[in-house]
């Protein structure tokens, strides 16, 4: 199974057998994903002694992260599939960073930055039976609003997990000591490895309507939505 | 060789099949005009957006269309310059994809070299050299091109593109967009001498275009009325907003047809499908005795045909590019 994840300025790809990692990179992709995209998934497969033909599935990161990485690699993840007749599962990037806290008992908060400062992505999960599951919606915003939901010790995941728990202890009241930052970026392998998952259980995405993880509606339209509601014009 | 083009630059994803540079075997272009409509124009996020939805269904579409399957893909051939970034950067990873996926070789085309192409496409006996006038909202240009997939670049717009110039009077008129269309057909209504607008640049030595102040002009004769909400006169205004365009348009290009010693005129992109432009064209060129040409009007607007065959011409130079093909927003035409 063949995993990758554009979503925060690099190139994360893997490659999973049966839940073994047989191969996992992460190349940094500085302006844009898009360059080095094929390139990238060429050699992480050479790595793992394959080639696209063996690839039984492709799992790709959906997002929340850059607007334009999340588009090539979904656009790649889903072409490739349609163009190899191969199964493919999206998966959400804030879920396969909460996989890493799954061995954890408490609430798991996984963040992702969402460009402009203090803004974050999350999503809250639970361990469920060795795996985890979401719990509530989605949050796009700020990180103090973020804080607002916390009311218990959590484990946050992501980059830059440290400073986003400084803050949210702060503003939720909770103390440091009772909760864990762990800092992880996408990783292709998890990726690969949450796709193979449901692929097991016989669920795969539609390649041709597979569609990135905004969160987020983009500035314009929410400027265009928000000055249609507020005068009544119909669009 | 059939070729498979992607074009994703702007607000049109489209995806065609072309066969040996020449046959259509399939051309399909999802157009974003509900969402020009509703934002007055083309919004980058939203138009990337909506590329990365449509692009696996196009590319489908164009295969069951002609009766293909990707296995009788030859080579891809995609826009990787000039346009809309986060757009363009849409196509190019979808070819890459399949470049990859399938081991056919990929190009990347320029968008104005598949304007180019497309005339070549509706008129296959268009002789070399001619003079090629390339005309749309995001481009005005004069080339004479020697032999195929070489240009010397005349004259270009200083300011506005001619279709900027017809979609920014229509915005002011309250007219529908694209303006191109909308002024096209409401100047058959009207009278192109009622009024009488500045021709820029028409007497210039030089063969570039502008439209800016051509605009202003218009805006600044009719601000007043509007403001005062009367009625004006809107099909006279197109028309002779649409005729001062085309005027200088027409006059450019014959020059440069005289300069250059050839017989033959080409005219392509958007604006080409302009009825009125055709028709001085026309009547401009027999009267000079020039031969011209312009692509069928499927193939004025963005569409994946043109770049499927400005990508086959390439290929048939032994160009090739590689896999780490990136787009580049603001490339110039390689002249």
């Amino acid at each position: 199974m063949l995993g990758i994840d554009t979503s925060g300025y690099a190139n994360a790809i893997g490659v999973v057998n049966g839940g073994r990692i047989l191969a996992d990179h992460t190349f940094k992709a500085s302006t844009d994903s898009l360059e080095q995209i094929v390139a990238n998934i060429d050699s992480t497969l050479n790595d793992a002694g394959l080639t696209l033909e063996d690839v039984q599935g492709i799992g790709v990161g959906l997002g929340p992260g850059s607007w334009t990485g999340i588009r090539v690699g979904v656009t790649v993840g889903k072409i490739l599939a349609f163009s190899t007749e191969k199964p493919v599962c999206g998966v959400s990037t804030l879920e396969a960073l909460a996989r890493g806290a799954r061995t954890r008992s408490s609430l798991i908060c996984a963040i992702v930055s969402a460009g402009t400062r203090e803004a974050v992505y999350a999503g809250f999960y639970r361990p469920e039976g060795g795996n985890i599951a979401r719990t509530g919606e989605y949050y796009f915003g700020d990180v103090r609003g973020l804080s607002k939901l916390i009311t218990e010790p959590v484990v946050i995941v992501g980059d830059g997990a440290k400073s986003y728990l400084r803050i949210i202890s702060q503003e939720a009241g909770i103390l440091k000591a009772d909760c864990k930052a762990i800092e992880a970026a996408p990783s292709g392998s998890v990726i690969a490895g949450m796709a193979e998952e449901r692929l097991e259980r016989d669920e795969s995405d539609d390649a041709l309507s597979l569609t990135p993880l905004y969160l987020k509606e983009s500035t314009a339209r929410a400027f265009v939505n928000k000055y249609r509601n507020s005068t009544g014009v119909k669009g | 060789m059939i070729v498979l083009g992607i074009e994703t630059s702007c607000d049109e994803t489209s995806a065609a099949l072309v066969a040996g540079g020449r046959t259509i075997l399939s051309s399909i272009i999802a157009t974003q005009l509900d969402l020009l409509r509703k934002y007055g124009g083309v919004v980058p996020e939203i138009a990337a957006r909506r590329h990365t939805e449509l692009i696996g269904y196009v590319i489908k579409e164009a295969l069951d269309a002609a009766g293909k399957t990707l296995a009788d893909v030859e080579a891809v051939a995609v826009t990787s310059r000039q346009g809309l970034i986060g757009c363009l950067l849409v196509g190019v990873a979808a070819a890459k994809s399949i470049s990859y996926s399938r081991k056919v070789p990929l190009i990347g085309v320029h968008h104005i070299e598949g304007h180019i192409f497309a005339n070549r496409l509706s008129n296959p006996r268009m002789p070399v050299p001619h003079v090629c006038l390339t005309v749309s909202g995001g481009h005005t240009m004069l080339l004479y091109v020697p032999d195929s997939s070489r240009y010397e670049l005349l004259g270009t717009t200083l300011d506005d593109a001619a279709g900027e110039a017809f979609d920014k009077i229509a915005k002011f008129l309250g007219l529908d967009f694209p303006g191109g269309p909308v002024i096209d057909k409401l100047s058959r209504q009207g009278d192109h001498e009622a009024f009488s607008f500045p021709r820029p640049m028409i007497k210039s030595k030089t063969l570039d275009f502008s439209f800016s102040g051509l605009k202003t002009s218009v805006i600044n004769a009719f601000k007043d009325r509007i403001a005062r909400h009367e009625e004006l006169p809107l099909a006279d205004i197109a028309a002779s907003f649409q005729e001062a365009v085309v005027d200088v348009l027409v006059t450019k290009t014959v020059r440069a047809a005289a300069d250059r010693g050839v017989s033959t005129v080409s005219v392509t992109g958007g604006v080409s499908a302009n009825s009125r432009l055709r028709e001085v064209f026309r009547a401009t060129c027999r009267r000079k005795g020039l031969e011209v040409f312009f692509p069928d009007l499927s193939l004025c607007t963005d569409n994946a045909a043109m770049i499927a065959a400005a990508g086959y011409a390439r290929i048939k130079l032994g160009e090739i590019s590689d896999l780490r093909l990136n787009v580049f927003p603001n490339a110039p035409l390689e002249v």
